[in-house]
């Protein structure tokens, strides 16, 4: 079988880390060829390699058996590399035709000698596009601005975008993190039917059975080196795990039955609007009570963060009511509602859960500060600070140099171990819990479900909203699923499959499958 | 595990090593450029540093120009400490010294220590009221501070033109140029040689000592806190103390001519303003540093999401944070008047508005490095008469000398490979943002 | 005064309003090229100072009022070089950057005016001012033509650059790499476009527009250099590109609107002699802060602006 690229030797170090460390890879053509790692295994600098967005520090690599080098994302463009980025390279403002020529731009005849002040053709690219489109399927229509596209359309651009400039070779840098499992599906035939038409594809994932679902081949990666070659064929799911673990991993959580007493979060009817004035939160209805976790599963985008943001007061709501304990909190100010025993552990930890540039201490007081032992009046008191900090590193396994450490030096999950343990060491009686694993290692992924559920067990009531269909199946007691704005459905964890919570967060319902809460 | 966040050598170098390098570079381009247009940068500079330091009176009048130049470069440090760009330090400026000036001039029946402090919170509240406009015009509607400040000071610059002007309600109408009426006695912030004689009165004496005890005697309460155990023993010892101080002081206040100096030079005219700056930035640390009102305006600044996610309000941190900013720079305008100038003429830019911008930045924001680099500013500013008289070289030449001292700070890149300092790793801080947000 | 007093004046205030709104627009234009790229630029107004003092000084040493205005010109554009390698390449905090460069302004042009400009007598040429041009024809027509086609020359240019800005930025190859270089840099960088590059080439060309916006004080409109003549007119014009949704029309359309209270100071203070000038001189400043407050956070910067791009 022949190569259509092969990476020797590569290595890369970035101060503090060695991203990858003498990786080799080998892409056959017409192969889809999967990546398999942890988070901050190394996968996407290598895939930044092979773009030419990166310059590796040593090793070498091949392009259909030649010895080439990538200076820049132009060089691989030319050898025909193409790459969907996890986070899409899309101008949001800009059609999709304008994204498709940007960097390649095709201008009307006869202007041609004003070189990059002549006149735009729109309309051929137009044209080109809608053609591809249908070459491959892909439904896509080029006068829209991409902004107003869903998630699944705007990736299909991504790989128009990569075929436009006659790409053979494919990069998809974890594609499936913002899809249904349904949508998923769909760009698995696309995938497919890429592969026969003769496109290689490289595939990275962190999603065992998505691997076994579409890959041809398979690599796994563990702390920038690669620990492995095999084929679906030959592997198993605990294996692959092992492996990119580097250990036996537990994949579910042990927990008991739940207890649910008192209602604690009332929500009725509750509108939220996003930035853009379009109503992101539509009539949600539901209720947490003592001593169980509530799931809110759903793709991300739809609405679920701005149902965080309104119940912690950080956006008004258009309409409806939020109940904590019988009060009504619907248009409180956050601190007012902090007050009231709310935790929250922010979905975005380094915009919302930390200041970055304070210490460990400081960032533990950040909800807190105002108040005794830390402060009397205007004037705080920086031991009790300190011994707070001193107490919580130690309890919840913060791993740093000291207290005052700059909370921005540490890694992803000492960071997201900062705010958990300065949530949950205030009193409070509803905890909500947004994305709180996301991005971490599983190390700190055992250690943050263990504390959920042990909050749960200590009569805490857990509202816990995350994309990862897993975490939403291990931890909760009952499921609710988003699907635009809407609380689709509430099942018991008792009935809830990965196939039914998948139709519930594509969108299809059948009666028998929703019991309202 | 390091117990204490102390200076380490890397911070030194950072905070200290690096602004002081850049000051040096831009010493070193200002004199090529001197030397471009022909001037001797040895001449040059060597009259800069006897107009500051040595030529008579020259280290008091280099720390009378200090004065401002602390006082705005803590104002703008505030607003930087909660992401907020006052570029209108003049604007605010010149609003204090209007307001100063106008309850200095009337109220002439009341007594020194009503008046005095009048005029100075006339100032004040002028200054806090014209930037906490931008604030809360950022804060509530999203208008960018460093346009609203710019306009807010051409504004004030209009308003004093027409308020002292030629047909001005404040114009002195029996002065032949405009400028308002002189002040009263009992408003003026007194100078160092004006203090002998204040002192005479008993009244006086004892009131001061008796400031100064009481602060004496707290403060040391504060240091034998961790120091002594029994509570007594501590009282005792600080009591003592202080009441040594305010008898030492009672008298010595009385022979203050013995002093000699700034306080018999009846020429010399440093003012109370000065010592106040200083009390001023120590005031300021402690507000920024141990107080809620600092916590929640630096968490503001570093990241405004997080302060949200936290409860702390925005709008009102920003309002408070220009506030003080404004207070700060309005104090500034009545200490100018009532210390230096004790009266008010109608006035073009003074040029301080942006020069306290590089005062800031140079101190990196720190109350007091501030001292440091407004000492700097001042003594420049002081120099350059002489300098210009020396060597025929203009003394606009300091603001590109200052402009480039404001870019070394910004962009310490140029300086840590001008001399090969090793950058440190942390969080950088964002100092201003965009129109967005 | 009466409705028909005000109606004769009127098309006086306009072509007042078009002429004072000339640098003002030329201002906003700078911002637009820079601010399309994501770099902010508050040193417009320094610019527009260096460049009037440059201006004068180039027309005094070589005879010629067209020399000067390319002189100044491109000192403009030499202070963008300035801001793009310490904005973009030392990626210094861009309004600090800006903020330096209008420090040094004040300095140099001071310096310069006290070394080189006030002395009594220095030969300039006769007139000292770029002369009106009639366009034939256009401006016989009613009121229009007393308002467009007799004005001078960098008037005629700032209008031409608003329809040629409008192009380059919305219907050409290299538009469509500024935009989405100020929107998404990382996007731009996975196709190859080299954002350094694009945001140099745009913080000089604004330079250069501001150039010619400094000009007009000089040249244009004055005949010489004062000291500080510039007065505010770049932060002003930066409201207007704000106001103008980052648009050229839009901003020329905003520089319009913020040149008519000076108009009307100019051609009414006749009739109201007991208004203080200083009221009306303050209005423009007044306009700003009455526009900024009602206008941002409805119209959305480029989504990149005023964040320098680090690689990778």
């Amino acid at each position: 079988m022949p190569l259509s690229l092969e990476a020797k030797g590569i290595t890369k170090a970035f101060p503090g880390v060695l991203a990858n460390d003498h990786v080799d890879f080998q892409l056959e053509k017409g192969k889809i060829h999967a990546l398999l790692g942890e988070n901050g295994a190394g996968k996407t600098t290598l895939m930044n390699i092979l773009y030419g967005l990166y310059r590796p520090d040593e090793g070498q690599i091949f392009v259909d058996g030649t010895s080439v080098r990538l200076n820049s994302p132009n060089d691989a463009i030319k050898l025909g590399i193409g790459m969907v980025h996890q986070h899409f390279m899309l101008v949001p403002v800009m059609t999709v035709a304008e994204n498709m020529m940007l960097g390649t731009e095709s201008v009307k005849k006869g202007t041609g000698w004003w070189g990059p002040l002549s006149f735009l053709d729109r309309r051929r690219v137009e044209k080109d596009t809608r053609h591809l489109s249908e070459k491959y399927n892909l439904n896509v229509d080029p006068t829209i601005p991409v902004h107003m596209l869903p998630v699944g359309v705007q990736q299909r651009v991504e790989i128009l975008k990569a075929l436009y400039r006659k790409a053979d070779i494919l990069i998809l840098d974890e594609p499936t993190a913002v899809l249904t499992p349904q949508e998923a599906e769909e760009l698995f035939v696309i995938m497919r039917s890429l592969r026969d038409q003769g496109v290689s594809i490289i595939f990275i994932t962190h999603k065992l059975k998505e691997v076994f679902a579409v890959a041809d081949r398979i690599t796994v990666m563990r702390a920038g080196k690669v620990v492995g070659h095999t084929t679906p064929a030959e592997a198993t799911e605990s294996l692959l795990a092992s492996m990119m673990v580097g250990r036996e991993v537990l994949l579910t959580v042990k927990k008991g039955p739940a207890h649910p007493t008192e209602t604690v979060l009332d929500v009725q009817d509750l509108q939220v609007k996003d930035e853009r004035g379009l109503l992101a939160v539509r009539n949600a209805t539901f209720q947490v009570r003592q001593g169980e976790v509530l799931g809110i599963a759903g793709v991300q985008g739809n609405g679920q963060t701005e149902l965080v943001e309104a119940l912690t007061g950080l956006r008004k709501p258009e309409a409806g009511h939020v109940l904590m304990a019988g009060n009504d909190i619907t248009n409180d100010s956050p601190r007012k509602i902090l007050e009231t025993g709310v935790s929250h552990i922010p979905e975005d930890r380094r915009k919302r859960g930390l200041v970055l540039s304070y210490s460990i201490a400081d960032n533990m007081v950040l909800c807190t500060y105002y108040k005794p032992p830390f402060a009397r009046g205007v004037i705080m008191f920086q031991e009790a600070i300190n011994a707070q900090a001193k107490r919580l590193v130690k309890e919840f396994d913060v791993r740093a140099p000291s207290i005052y450490t700059q909370a921005g030096t540490l890694s992803g999950g000492n960071q997201q171990k900062v705010i958990v343990a300065r949530e949950l060491s205030r009193p409070y009686n509803l905890l909500v819990a947004a994305q709180p694993t996301r991005g971490l290692d599983v190390g700190s992924i055992e250690f943050i479900h263990k504390r959920v559920i042990e909050q749960r067990d200590a009569g805490h009531a857990v509202l816990l909203v995350s994309a990862e269909l897993d975490e939403i199946l291990s931890l909760s007691d009952r499921v609710a699923v988003m699907y635009k704005g809407e609380i689709i459905g509430v099942v018991p964890i008792e009935e809830a499959t990965r196939e039914n919570i998948g139709l519930l967060m594509a969108g299809i319902t059948t009666e028998k499958e929703v019991t309202h809460a | 595990m390091p117990e204490k966040q102390g200076w380490a050598w890397g911070d030194w170098l950072e905070n200290v090593a690096v602004p002081i390098l850049a000051v040096i570079t831009a010493l070193l381009v200002g004199a090529v450029v001197i030397w471009s247009v022909g001037g001797n940068p040895l001449v040059a500079y060597k009259g800069m540093l006897d107009g500051a330091f040595l030529k008579k009176r020259a280290f008091t009048e280099t720390l009378v120009a200090t004065t401002p130049y602390i006082f705005l470069g803590l104002a703008v440090a505030f607003g930087f400490k909660c992401g907020l760009f006052n570029i209108g330090a003049e604007g605010q400026f010149y609003m204090g010294e209007l307001a100063a000036v106008w309850v200095a001039y009337n109220f002439q029946t009341w007594p020194a220590y009503i008046h005095l402090p009048a005029a100075m919170l006339a100032g004040i509240i002028a200054g806090a009221f014209w930037s906490a406009i931008a604030g809360y015009l950022r804060g509530a509607f999203g208008a960018h501070e460093v346009i609203t400040t710019i306009m807010l000071n051409y504004i004030a610059i209009y308003l004093a033109a027409f308020l002292v002007g030629m047909k001005g309600p404040m114009r002195d109408p029996r002065a032949s140029v405009p400028q308002t009426r002189p002040i009263a006695n009992s408003a003026i912030l007194p100078r160092l040689n004006e203090l002998p004689a204040i002192m005479q009165h008993p009244a006086v004496r004892v009131g001061w000592a008796i400031v100064f005890a009481v602060s004496v005697y707290f403060l040391l309460k504060w240091w034998f806190a961790k120091r002594v155990t029994s509570i007594r023993r501590k009282q005792a010892y600080s009591g003592i103390i202080a009441l040594l101080v305010g008898v030492a002081l009672f008298i010595g206040l009385a022979h203050l001519t013995a002093l000699g100096g700034p306080f018999t030079d009846p020429a010399d005219r440093l003012h109370l303003g000065f010592f106040l700056a200083l009390l001023t930035s120590v005031f300021v640390w402690w507000l920024l540093n141990k107080t809620t009102i600092g916590f929640e305006v630096r968490t503001v600044g570093a990241n405004p999401d997080a302060a949200e996610y936290a409860g702390i309000s925005i709008i009102r941190n920003f309002v408070i944070a220009m506030g003080i900013s404004g207070a700060l720079s309005g104090l500034a305008g009545a200490v100018e008047v009532l210390g230096l100038q004790r009266m008010l003429k109608s006035f073009f830019s003074a040029g301080y508005g942006f020069d306290s911008i590089a005062v800031a930045l140079l101190a990196k924001n720190d109350p007091f490095g501030i001292i440091a680099s407004g000492f700097l500013f001042g003594a420049m500013r002081n120099g350059a008469d002489l300098m210009e008289l020396r060597s025929g070289v203009s003394k606009y030449v300091i603001g590109v000398v200052q402009a480039l001292v404001l870019l070394f700070v910004a962009a310490p890149v140029i300086i840590r490979w001008l001399y090969r300092i090793k950058e440190r790793r942390g969080e950088k801080i964002v100092i201003t943002r965009g129109w967005g947000k | 005064m009466d409705f028909a007093t005000f109606m004769g004046l009127l098309p006086s205030i306009l072509s007042s309003a078009l002429r004072i709104s000339t640098p003002i627009a030329l201002a906003a234009y700078s911002g637009v090229l820079c601010e399309r790229a994501a770099v902010i630029n508050i040193a417009i107004e320094g610019m527009m100072l260096v460049a009037a003092m440059v201006g004068d000084l180039v027309m005094i040493y070589t005879g010629s009022i067209w020399i000067g205005v390319l002189g100044g010109v491109l000192s403009g554009g030499l202070l963008g070089l300035v801001h793009a390698v310490f904005s973009v390449s030392l990626k210094t905090d861009q309004i600090i950057s800006g903020t330096a460069i209008n420090i040094f302004a004040g300095g140099v042009t001071g310096f310069a005016y006290r070394r080189f400009l006030a002395m009594p007598s220095i030969p300039r040429p006769n007139p000292s001012t770029l002369q009106p041009i009639h366009i034939p024809y256009l401006d016989k027509i009613p009121v229009l033509g007393n308002v467009l086609f007799q004005s001078r020359p960098i008037l005629y240019m700032m209008l031409i650059l608003t329809f040629l800005i409008h192009y380059m930025l919305f219907y050409s190859p290299w538009g469509l790499r500024t935009r989405a270089v100020g929107e998404h840099p990382e996007a731009a960088d996975t196709l190859g476009i080299n954002v350094y590059k694009m945001r140099y080439i745009n913080v000089i060309l604004g330079g250069l527009v501001a150039g010619l916006g400094g000009v007009w004080f000089s040249l244009e409109q004055v005949g010489h250099f004062d000291m500080l003549m510039t007065n505010g007119k770049g932060f002003i014009g930066l409201a207007a590109m704000i106001f103008g949704k980052w648009t050229p029309f839009g901003s020329l359309l905003a520089a319009f609107i913020f040149g008519l209270p000076e108009a009307i100071q100019i051609n009414l203070s006749f009739y109201f002699p007991n208004i203080p000038y200083q009221f009306l001189s303050m209005s423009p400043y007044i306009l700003t802060i009455i526009v900024l407050t009602g206008v941002v956070g409805k119209a959305l910067p480029p989504a990149a602006d005023g964040q320098p791009y680090e690689k990778g």
